[in-house]
């Protein structure tokens, strides 16, 4: 278990020849990493027990010969660490040899270029000349560990983190090191596949290209992309994520200028309050929710019109109902929903619902992160509206529907005025279908079923014809 | 497998309750008694009974050198490879073994009735060269003992 | 000074193991006179007070040891480290083996001392006959009951669970006895905390090999002080030693510490095979950094003044080498050992065992090159005190001394491409 910060007294040692004040409990490595001062680690994570064996993070301890590792040195007041002295520097340029020892250059094929601690440590801390003159070993180069994961033991450094990982924050236990000495390797059982559904936070944790993702393979060069802050809408959770998209300095011009509308992928960002560093393969998946064949000209009763024509349509039908009724998505922005409650609150009968139930063979819902309910912003829409699922006895002969993945059939025969992100298919087309963005496309926020608020950022420009939901209610 | 569970139950009793998972090692050295070498079905086998994670026994089963993955022969000669029998003439008797048998260290004869493995320092050394065959050990070796002793075995 | 033995004061028979030989000889009447008489914290002190240190090979005071456990901790437990592995020892064996009872009393009375309900004893895998017949003293003893609930109508109880190992040196060291004994692979452990806090199931736990805790008897029935007379003032008590290698009559031996080496190599062992001279001794198992001839002269085999010659007197496994040796092929020998017993957890040890057996090997296949000694040298100097566990270091000596006493050797093997001494190992 990682050493936990307790209500322990205050206490002053030097780093460095710098007074710092620690906690009582506190490791050397954990002040280091919190205070700015650099101590290098490979299998220290926080969220996970102290595995001790990469010893990159070896400090001098009071000037003593025998260097101690600073994810396992717990602090004592009085106590004076060296963290650059020539000691220190030489064990690091030592266990930099090692750790590189049988690690195969394929930096130019290998997709964890950029963004690699071996990498990054090497140019660092190591030696630029190798001592070795052994050819390297031979190990499972390059397999599925699953559909999703790729594995590679010979970049694995074996640091243990994705063993760990699935022994302590997934518990599947679905990853060990097998074998002895320098034939260890990373495994799982053969009988099986790797299909722990969080596997893919192996990948966001592995120090080196060892752990790789399936759906990102090969895509791109990271130095290439940037992230967009954004949530997961795969359930009621709301997961913090980083959208990977191209920088504008790298746009693809001429053919391949699709690829500057592409989320790459997906990552975790660390958010205390919600999800931590973690995020299940449902949210890694998330580009993929959104990649999904969108609606993208306006039409009424199946027809295409412009923007104008299909909003006036859609005014007067308003207008002209005798029981108006509208279903709100739960797939709404806070601010989203704000502006539909004042625009059209008073004069239509408002419904809610869930707007997508958990699939056959998915996840319901887990003591980790994964919510039975599949939508990102119930919390609000309750809020809001209550619980008022859609009756179709009450005889409504209009129907203003927000959002997808609602047959049009269950909707007692109204007519219905469609507000839509994806193409579907329908027995009969909607009176109106206006094309909206998805939340990719707009800034906002969803609380999730904690109540806890969550911004997301625009990530891409909305499609022309496409409308912000916000901005059509006020036009209603 | 069920008189398996009775050896595995009667083992197990004679740990203290809260000590279940330490019952890892002595069940696989059970099993392999009954099965002569064993594979991931038997380690999950295993787990599944201790209520332990099947990753827990499959590392342990690759990780100790006692334990065979690939099958062996009628008896297994353990040979000491070591600084005390390397001194006393291990590596000539090695020599003498793998021409007598026909094998390298590691295989196994065509007959299926012996396995040659070089191992590391059985704690023999002040009567080295030293050898254990399955459990017994033989110390003070010559080519003639290891004549006398295979042909007791043949 | 006393020149009594703790061990070798019976003559072995075909029955010398069982209970009744035992009792003949006065076994068992330390463990009455304790519980009946005596408090743990008694015992503890009389093992304190006796200077008794560690006979694995670490040397660590054993009193001292026991009295960093806290004994208020709901469970405590104690462990008999007999994975006897380090190469040359073979001095436990001869214990289960032939005064098994000796360590059954010894177990009991230092659970006694150190509050322990639950006491067991870790015994490699490979060994037969000390198994069966340890299996069969439990059950003796068992059935005396001097194991098992209220011994001896003290109120106090103890049972002792045998349990063998896999096939892995790294065991014996103490915290990857613990994992092991936990139901996982060896891995060692980080210190801290140390096994004494936080040992077997986080439960405080102290590991003690097998003929340290076969001393506790002796001590008890006799006093501490009359232990204390024998020995060095640093290094008390007797200590079986075991000769191995290149002698005459290499065998076990139980010594006052202090007794010279140069005395137990042409005395008690007869002397060199085939009358050569004497090149080398390793005096403390194959860890423990090789002596020079010339450097043997007036060594004592006791932990301080085999310290001073600069090597360890460790478990006491005496390796005798010959004239007309090639260290290049024996160090190969001992790196090879090591890159196999490496558990693979660390940086340091894993690459590093790994990459000296080769090009270890390489030079003893005669495809060394130069600046192969530089390498084993900057790699030596890279795993030292860096490793989760002294394995790495029990690596790195011999290849150390080795290169640095016989550089010549080395030297030559790489430039002609074969041995100086035609490669022999063997007289």
């Amino acid at each position: 278990m990682a050493v936990s910060k307790s209500e322990g007294a205050m206490i002053e040692l030097k780093i460095d020849n710098q007074i710092v004040e620690v906690q009582e409990g506190e490791t050397v490595l954990q002040v280091a990493l919190r205070s700015g001062i650099e101590i290098p680690s490979f299998c220290y994570h926080p969220c996970m027990s102290i595995a001790g064996n990469c010893r990159i993070c070896l400090v001098q301890v009071n000037g003593r010969p025998k260097l101690m590792p600073a994810c396992n040195l717990p602090v004592t007041p009085g106590m004076e660490i060296e963290t650059h002295s020539n000691a220190v520097i030489e064990a690091r340029k030592a266990i930099m040899q090692f750790i590189s020892l049988n690690h195969p250059g394929d930096c130019g094929i290998c997709d964890k270029a950029g963004e690699c601690k071996l990498q990054e440590y090497h140019m660092r801390y190591g030696d630029y000349d190798p001592l070795s003159i052994e050819p390297k070993s031979r190990m499972p180069k390059f397999y599925n560990l699953s559909e999703r994961i790729l594995l590679d033991n010979e970049r694995c450094i074996l640091c243990s983190r994705c063993v760990r990982f699935t022994r302590e924050i997934s518990k599947t236990n679905q990853l060990g090191i097998v074998e002895r000495g320098s034939h260890s390797r990373v495994e799982r059982l053969e009988c099986a596949t790797f299909d722990d559904p969080y596997s893919d936070n192996v990948v966001v944790n592995c120090p080196t290209g060892a752990l790789l993702s399936r759906d990102f393979l090969y895509k791109s060069r990271i130095w290439y992309l940037e992230t967009v802050r954004s949530i997961c809408t795969g359930c009621a959770r709301g997961c913090s994520v980083n959208v990977w998209r191209r920088n504008k300095n790298w746009y693809v011009r001429g053919s391949g200028a699709d690829k500057n509308l592409l989320a790459y992928r997906i990552s975790p960002l660390d958010n205390p309050e919600i999800n931590g560093p973690w995020l299940c393969n449902k949210g890694f998946d998330l580009h993929k929710l959104t990649a999904k064949p969108r609606v993208l000209a306006p039409a009424i009763a199946g027809r295409d019109v412009t923007i104008d024509e299909a909003i006036e349509a859609a005014r007067q039908m308003l207008a002209d109902a005798k029981k108006p009724a509208a279903i709100v998505s739960a797939h709404a922005s806070n601010e989203e929903l704000e502006t539909f409650k004042n625009a059209l609150g008073d004069r239509v009968a408002i419904y809610t619902r869930q707007d997508y139930q958990p699939e056959a063979g998915e996840v319901v819902e887990d003591s980790f992160l994964i919510k039975a309910d599949k939508n990102p912003n119930s919390y609000s829409v309750q809020a809001l509206f209550g619980n008022q699922p859609f009756d179709a006895g009450k005889g409504h002969d209009l129907v203003l529907l927000w959002g997808d993945n609602l047959d049009y059939a269950s909707l007692g025969g109204a007519r219905v005025i469609h507000l839509s992100s994806f193409e579907e298919s329908q027995e009969q087309p909607a009176s109106v279908l206006i094309p909206i963005s998805t939340f990719f496309e707009r800034s906002g926020s969803f609380c999730n079923f904690e109540g806890t608020r969550n911004n997301f950022e625009k990530v891409f420009d909305k499609p022309t014809l496409v409308q912000h939901a916000g901005d059509l209610f006020g036009r209603l | 497998m069920s008189c398996l569970t009775d050896k595995f139950d009667q083992v197990a009793s004679t740990y203290p309750p809260e000590m279940r998972p330490s019952l890892v090692l002595p069940l696989l050295h059970l099993m392999q008694k009954e099965k002569k070498h064993l594979s991931e079905v038997d380690a999950i086998f295993i787990a599944d009974y201790l209520g332990v994670p099947s990753m827990q026994v499959k590392e342990a089963l690759t990780w100790y050198t006692m334990l065979y993955r690939q099958p062996v022969g009628k008896h297994v000669i353990k040979i000491c490879r070591t600084i005390a029998c390397s001194l006393m003439g291990a590596e000539r008797l090695i020599n003498y073994l793998e021409a007598k048998l026909g094998i390298k260290a590691g295989e196994t004869t065509p007959d299926g009735l012996f396995t040659l493995i070089a191992v590391e320092c059985l704690a023999s050394c002040g009567t080295a060269p030293a050898m254990q065959i399955d459990d017994t050990y033989h110390e003070q070796l010559t080519e003639a003992k290891i004549d006398q002793i295979l042909k007791e075995l043949s | 000074m006393t020149d009594a033995r703790v061990f070798f004061n019976f003559e072995v028979t075909a029955d010398s193991h069982t209970l009744s030989a035992y009792k003949s000889r006065g076994g068992y009447q330390a463990l009455e006179k304790a519980l009946k008489g005596m408090q743990p914290i008694d015992v503890e002190n009389e093992v304190k007070a006796s200077g008794l240190r560690g006979r694995g090979g670490a040397g660590f005071a054993t009193g001292v040891k026991w009295s960093f456990v806290n004994k208020q901790s709901p469970v405590i437990y104690l462990c008999c480290n007999a994975d006897e592995g380090e190469p040359g020892t073979y001095k436990d064996r001869w214990i289960f083996e032939h005064s098994p009872h000796q360590l059954i009393e010894g177990m009991i009375l230092a659970s006694y001392a150190l509050h322990v309900r639950h006491a067991f004893i870790y015994i490699r895998g490979e060994f037969d006959l000390p198994w069966r017949r340890l299996l069969v003293a439990l059950k003796e003893a068992r059935e005396a009951g001097y194991l098992g609930e209220n011994i001896l109508g003290s109120g106090y109880s103890c049972d002792l669970i045998p349990h063998q190992g896999g096939g892995a040196y790294v065991c014996g060291e103490e915290s990857s006895l613990i994992s092991s004994l936990e139901g996982f692979k060896g891995y060692p452990k980080n210190k801290p905390p140390f096994p004494a806090v936080k040992g077997l199931y986080e439960a405080p736990t102290v590991i003690n090999n097998v003929e340290t805790l076969a001393n506790v008897p002796w001590i008890i029935a006799n006093g501490a002080a009359t232990y204390a007379e024998m020995g060095t003032e640093k290094n008390k008590g007797t200590k079986i030693f075991g000769v191995s290698g290149h002698v005459v009559k290499p065998h076990l031996m139980e010594l006052t510490l202090g007794y010279p080496l140069k005395k137990v190599i042409y005395e008690d062992c007869g002397g060199i095979l085939g009358g050569k001279a004497l090149k080398a001794v390793i005096p403390g198992g194959s860890s423990s950094p090789i002596l020079k001839a010339s450097e043997i002269e007036n060594i004592t085999l006791d932990i301080e003044t085999v310290a001073a010659a600069g090597s360890m007197l460790g478990s006491g496994a005496i390796i005798v080498i010959a004239e007309g040796t090639c260290m290049v092929r024996l160090l190969q020998v001992l790196t090879r050992f090591y890159a196999h017993e490496s558990c693979g957890q660390c940086t340091p040890c894993r690459e590093g065992t790994a990459w000296m057996n080769k090009i270890v090997t390489r030079i003893s296949q005669g495809k060394g090159r130069k600046g192969d000694i530089e390498s084993l040298e900057c790699i030596t100097k890279g795993i030292m005190g860096n490793t989760v566990c002294a394995l790495g270091d029990a690596a790195a000596m011999p290849v150390v001394n080795f290169v640095k006493k016989y550089r010549d050797e080395f030297e030559y093997f790489i430039e002609h491409g074969r041995s100086m001494n035609d490669g022999r190992l063997e007289i």
